[in-house]
């Protein structure tokens, strides 16, 4: 790993210098050893903050969003998760290619720095390596097929309509709506959230039952085919709630209608619900 | 007197006849301060809970009036019910969270009614730490871990038994209630201190000339604009104020809301003076360090560590106040 790390940093003091990009988007290191943040460099004289170690989870492409007009381009570290989130973001025009420099880093998993286990995110990961990237670091590292992909939808589908419905309420009488989930997800990338367009009043600010389950599901309806399966979401929730349940409960369907699909491998296969062909499954209609 | 961790349970059952007791518990896989009686696992071991006692005095949402309106009347009505609440087993951070809260709800000529009923009918019942967690600082912030001054009771851990110091009326009462469970004894508890030592010394001051400085052009790229670092936090207290409306007639009522949404301060016609995560930062830990301090001669941050720990991005409150202490004066 610190020789991926050595290479990072040689690569984005290159960039840098050169001024093929403005600033690179990568991963510092916190007070703890089990801590990293993204960091933004701008300063070649500053490229050894950046690391690569066990426990840079946070995914870094969202964070092109605020920064849509960049004077050059922004250099980004992507493994297979920011890949996907990179084309997502293309694809939904929130992102333009010739915008970013892409620093691939084939991952082979990260760590939960409460348990030091492997992440549940990486453990689900379908795409180690990344789909796109200028320059890659390292060599390809093995993919791992995830064929219990919708067990976890699967269980919930066994339950009885009550038993479910019980279920996702415990869940989200425990949600405090500070909406991590949506700030760190790269499909939920609207200029307004409905949920911040109080005049209106599609969602109501109080928090209980209805208000938080309208939430969860509103956003699992937006989301809907452009979930890259990052698990951002789910890492991010201070209350550990199991939100790519609902996530892959929405992939599942779509899977099954429209045949196999995963969002965000490239920028050219149209999202399964943002278009149709005259031989769609129709019979919902 | 003491009372032995054996009776803790039946200490707990009694109070439960007279008040809603609230007490640190892991419900389903959540650490926080939860009615005894609930279904999970007591917690009186962990340092902190996830979830502070906050809720008991300044709930999420909080109905506040009802109103209904008929062809030419409005009839409004405050929502005044307030339960006897206990809340045991609160550390010296979270007391102090409390303290931050009465000098906000209760102090400087207004006293909010919602806040003030609760306050008088919650009795605190405080446990002194006998170990912190590496991301704890409260004593750098002026709290003492070993002792919640302003509980109404502080319970001192010597091992197999807590030693009682009632002190206040409220305190005195609960001892008159255990006096059944209680033996005679004394004891002392070895003090602790955080491991982890932050230099407050000048810094609200140093702070306040800081609104325009360099420094906050670097970090806050990083935060997502979660609302987590102040819900999770014992001492953010901003509400917003909202109706939910059914016809003729409806609910008034507060919820917390949160300085790091966009949406927070914007204003009528679209205008937002904190228009990015740099300003909205900068007013979070200016809030915690200098202001607060300016208004009411305490720090804002309890140094309980919860955003430490819980901040998605890790935006670390402990790591800005060293980078403050290193920029010159007026820097």
């Amino acid at each position: 790993m610190s020789d991926i790390q050595q290479e990072l940093r040689k690569t984005a003091r290159e960039l840098l210098e050169s001024g093929e990009v403005g600033y690179i988007i990568g991963w510092g290191k916190g007070r703890f050893a089990n801590q990293t943040h993204p960091i933004f460099v701008k300063d070649p004289a500053k490229v050894d903050e950046l690391v690569w170690d066990d426990y840079c989870l946070s995914t870094l492409a969202k964070y092109t969003q605020d920064d849509k007009y960049p004077e050059k381009k922004i250099g980004i570290c992507v493994r297979g998760c920011d890949s996907r989130a990179v084309n997502r973001l293309i694809q939904d025009h929130q992102l333009k290619r010739e915008d970013v420099y892409l620093i691939g880093i084939p991952c082979s998993g990260k760590l939960d720095p409460e348990t030091n286990e492997p992440a549940k995110k990486c453990v689900e990961c379908a795409h180690r390596n990344p789909v796109v990237y200028d320059v890659l670091l390292g060599s390809p590292v093995e993919e791992v097929p995830q064929p219990e992909r919708f067990k976890e939808v699967e269980e919930l589908e066994a339950m009885t309509p009550d038993e479910r419905y019980n279920y996702w309420a415990d869940v989200y009488d425990k949600c405090i709506r500070c909406y991590a989930c949506r700030n760190v997800c790269p499909a939920c990338n609207c200029r307004e959230c409905y949920t911040d367009q109080y005049r209106v009043g599609w969602q109501g600010k109080q928090n209980n039952r209805a208000e938080n389950q309208i939430f969860g599901i509103t956003r699992a309806y937006h989301v809907g085919d452009r979930c890259i399966e990052c698990g951002e979401c789910q890492r991010v929730c201070p209350m550990g709630l199991p939100l790519m349940k609902l996530n892959r409960k929405m992939l599942k369907d779509i899977n099954n209608l429209f045949g196999a699909y995963e969002a965000g491998l490239d920028t050219e296969t149209k999202p399964a619900l943002g278009h149709y062909e005259t031989n769609d499954v129709e019979e919902f209609m | 007197m003491k009372l032995s961790k054996s009776k803790v349970n039946q200490a707990l059952d009694m109070l439960a006849k007279e008040a809603t007791v609230l007490v640190p518990m892991i419900v389903d896989g959540v650490s926080k301060f939860a009615p005894w009686g609930t279904e999970g696992k007591l917690a009186l071991d962990i340092v902190n809970t996830l979830l502070p006692p906050k809720d008991a005095l300044f709930p999420q949402t909080e109905k506040m009036y009802k109103y209904k309106v008929s062809a030419e009347t409005a009839e409004v009505k405050e929502i005044t019910d307030s339960d006897k609440q206990v809340v045991f087993g609160l550390r010296s951070c979270d007391m102090h969270s409390i303290d931050c809260m009465d000098a906000v709800f209760l102090t400087k000529g207004y006293v909010d009614n919602f806040y003030s009923r609760k306050r008088e009918n919650l009795t605190t019942i405080a446990i002194n730490c006998t170990k912190s967690n590496p991301t704890c600082f409260c004593d750098s912030m002026g709290v003492d871990p070993n002792n919640a001054a302003s509980a109404d009771m502080q319970l001192i851990d010597i091992g197999d038994a807590y030693v009682v110091e009632a002190r206040t009326e409220k305190g005195k009462a609960v001892e008159a209630l255990w006096q059944p469970l209680l033996e005679a004894g004394e004891g002392t508890a070895t003090p602790i201190s955080c491991e982890l030592k932050l230099d407050m010394a000048g810094l609200p001051a140093k702070l306040r000339g800081m609104f325009e400085s360099d420094i906050w052009d670097d970090g806050y790229q990083a935060c997502i604009g979660c609302g987590t670092c102040t819900y999770i936090c014992p001492t953010c207290y901003c509400f917003d104020i909202n109706a939910e409306n059914h016809g003729q007639e409806g609910v008034q009522f507060r919820c917390w809301d949160s300085c790091m949404f966009s949406e927070y301060t914007r204003m009528a016609g679209g205008h937002n003076p904190r228009p990015s995560k740099k300003e909205r930062l900068r007013n979070r830990f200016m809030h915690k360090l200098a202001y607060f301090d300016e208004r009411y001669n305490k720090n804002l941050c309890a140094g309980c560590g919860r955003c430490v720990v819980n901040c998605p991005v890790n935006i670390d409150i402990t790591r800005f106040i060293e980078k403050v202490k290193e920029v010159p004066v007026n820097g």
